[in-house]
């Protein structure tokens, strides 16, 4: 066991204190993070902070309420300034102090007419505003409440005919954040895959492996290998995760209403139950292939056909999301590859049948197992092959 | 107790016998060759030793019994086809291969510190193995093998990549490891390297062994098929037991017939009035017997 911990401790170390480990796991939350900033920095730098002229003459607007009632954050809010005089407005707009004015004529109340003079056309959400600031005013003797709610509309809950969980349409951290976790999930292993395959191939390449194999039992060098290799990806993976819990914080305040946190809860479940199988089952096909393959750059080729599959409910996501019982998701979450993303995808909005969670895990893990088995067969065999192939026959047929 | 006892393995791969009912023992503190051409079934008789490889057939014994993960500890393996992990840094890459073979981190440390200095290697321990020269990194895996205290030591090719320098220096280190009672088996085609260092030696060609047996011994059951002689006079033709005698610079080089001695030889010369100075039983080098023997049995392709 203290060899097996020796190795593991090598694997590990040697990726993720390289300079590449270290710029891989870094550089996503950074990019994320840099690309939703830019995004609110050009907003707030492209919002135009000026005040909107408001000329009443239908005395809706007479002694206001201020419209919006609560601040929004660090995107500055559209501001109103009244007028009674379109002189003076018009002198406003043409010193460049507001960004133009609304004129609302007398009969506003039958005929809903409003002019705007403005020398360019303004925000869409602007024009949402002055709406707003209109509804909140013709409802200013009704409470508070009432007309928040009437802004802020309907929540609708979607519920499933054959389903007790039910999700919020404006809850969209709570189906968002799962399936950004499942897709870094899967980022996750597939990147460990490929590091345990580099690891594989090099000390083939560099003749490492007999050395070490006289020095500590195959199967604890396996097992070193992908259990070091399974932390980096968890370490990567965990990092991601904090990232994206700290951004999402940041942006969205973290709704905690309590559905939403029960889904995170029971998605973190089948996350957990799937990750070790499915990286055991990628890790394992992976040291396969470097054991058979000659060299790392003919590896790393094969091994897109492993990522292949991985990836693929991504192309499905809105098949899968809009139909989580439909066939195409049942089968991607029985197919071993597919199943550690379609599993979670559909977790994240509606309850998988606990028999098919089942059946999906079982099969993971017999397949895990069997290329474990493989794994092991292609160690023994292809391993001290240099410079040769291991064949499909060999591999499946022959003896070491 | 031997150290290695190895009783009628065989293997095959395929159609192919790569071991062939391979006998030989190898006893402590004595320095081993294991000898034959290129795919003759060295390695993989080595590989069936460390166990490696499962022999079709036969039994081998290392350090008193099977081999055990308990054992490896007390072997140091240098193989063939050897490297080091290219991007590793030298003096951490020696530290962890030394704690896979049962050191503790600060033993191996220090081990690796005491080596690297008796290797010339010590200012380059920070560098990546990569940046080292052929000879250097062949060094490191010398370290490799050694830094433990083995009380086996299996070397294929010791003294590839060294120069002369370095080579008189793992020669001086191998006899030590002898001297201290060290095991060691040595693969090598550098038969002066095998004249020079081996007690014994085992030769395998096509997969069977051919010559098997001491130095000196195996030596002297190749000679007396010719003599070398000075002599002030010249020696008669018809010499009778001569079947060929050439003359060169340094004297007479005369081939016995099979059925004469070199006493007998002797003996014709000197009642036939030769007045000798130099009569000398030629033993033939180790090359020499390599040569005969691959020859006559077969080299494989």
């Amino acid at each position: 066991m203290k060899k097996l911990w020796l190795v593991f401790k090598h694997e590990y170390l040697r990726h993720v204190l390289t300079k590449r480990f270290i710029f891989a796991v870094l550089s996503v939350p950074l990019f994320v993070a840099l690309s939703i900033g830019l995004g609110f920095l050009s907003v707030i730098l492209s919002t135009d902070k000026r005040p909107v002229g408001v000329i009443d003459h239908s005395g809706v607007l007479s002694a206001p309420v201020i419209y919006p009632e609560v601040d929004n954050g660090p995107i500055p809010f559209t501001t109103f300034q009244f007028f009674t005089d379109p002189t003076a407005a018009q002198t406003a707009l043409d010193d460049g102090d507001i960004q133009g004015f609304y004129v609302i004529g007398p009969d506003y109340l039958t005929t809903g007419q409003v002019s705007l003079t403005a020398p360019e056309a303004l925000a869409t959400g602007l024009q949402g505003d002055f709406a707003n600031l209109l509804r909140e005013n013709l409802l200013k003797t009704q409470p508070v409440e009432l007309r928040q709610r009437l802004i802020a509309g309907p929540e609708i809950t979607i519920h499933s005919v054959t389903d007790s969980r039910s999700v919020s349409s404006t809850n969209i951290l709570g189906v968002l954040m799962p399936i950004v976790a499942g897709i870094l999930f899967v980022v996750a292993i597939n990147i460990s895959g490929g590091y345990l395959l580099q690891a594989v191939v090099e000390e083939k390449e560099n003749r490492t492996m007999e050395i070490v194999i006289t020095s500590v039992s195959t199967d604890q060098l396996m097992a070193g290998k992908i259990m070091g290799n399974l932390s980096v990806g968890l370490t990567q993976l965990v990092i991601w995760l904090i990232a994206a819990v700290i951004g999402f914080a940041f942006f969205a305040n973290l709704q905690s209403d309590a559905g939403s946190i029960e889904m995170i809860r029971s998605y973190l479940g089948i996350l957990a139950l799937t990750f070790l199988p499915a990286f055991v089952l990628v890790a394992a096909l992976m040291a396969t292939l470097g054991a058979t393959a000659t060299e790392a750059r003919e590896a790393q080729q094969i091994s897109g056909l492993f990522s292949l599959p991985i990836f693929m409910p991504l192309w499905f996501i809105t098949a899968i999301l809009e139909h989580p019982d439909s066939a195409l998701a049942v089968g991607f979450s029985l197919f071993p590859l597919t199943a550690p993303l379609t599993l979670p995808l559909r977790a994240a909005i509606s309850t998988v049948p606990t028999w098919q969670i089942g059946l999906s895990l079982a099969i993971l893990v017999v397949a895990a197992v069997g290329s474990v088995w493989l794994a092991s067969r292609a160690f023994r065999l292809g391993m001290l092959r240099y410079g040769k192939k291991l064949t499909l026959r060999e591999l499946l047929l022959g003896t070491g | 107790m031997t150290t290695i006892a190895v009783d009628q393995i065989s293997k095959r791969f395929g159609q192919q016998t790569a071991v062939d009912a391979v006998s030989f023992t190898v006893e402590p503190g004595e320095i081993f060759a294991l000898l034959g051409p290129n795919g003759a079934g060295k390695t993989t008789a080595i590989r069936i030793i460390l166990d490696i490889f499962k022999a079709d057939s036969g039994t081998v014994s290392v350090l008193g019994g099977p081999m055990t993960e308990a054992k490896k500890d007390r072997l140091g393996y240098l193989p063939e086809e050897r490297g080091l992990y290219q991007d590793g840094q030298l003096d951490r890459t020696l530290v962890y291969l030394a704690t896979l073979k049962g050191l503790s981190g600060p033993d191996a440390s220090r081990k690796v510190d005491q080596m690297l200095k008796r290797f010339e290697l010590y200012d380059h321990r920070k560098k990546k193995i990569k940046e080292l020269s052929k000879g250097m990194q062949q060094k490191a895996q010398l370290i490799v093998t050694l830094i433990h205290d083995p009380e086996l030591i299996i070397i294929d090719e010791p003294f590839s990549a060294l120069d002369p320098v370095n080579t008189q220096m793992v020669k001086d280190l191998l006899r030590e490891e002898r001297d201290k009672g060290t095991c060691i088996v040595m693969c090598t085609h550098q038969m002066h390297q095998v004249e020079e260092l081996a007690d014994r030696l085992v030769l395998i060609n096509q997969g069977k062994v051919v010559l098997y047996g001491g130095l000196q011994e195996i030596r002297r059951s190749y000679s007396g098929q010719e003599v070398h002689v000075h002599a002030l006079t010249e020696i008669p033709t018809g010499l009778p037991g001569a079947a060929l005698i050439e003359k060169d610079n340094s004297g007479y080089r005369i081939h016995l017939e099979p059925s004469t001695t070199p006493q007998s030889l002797l003996r014709n010369l000197v009642e036939r009035g030769v007045q000798l100075e130099k009569f000398e039983v030629a033993i033939p080098t180790l090359d020499e017997i390599f040569i005969q023997v691959v020859t006559a049995e077969g080299h494989p392709q």
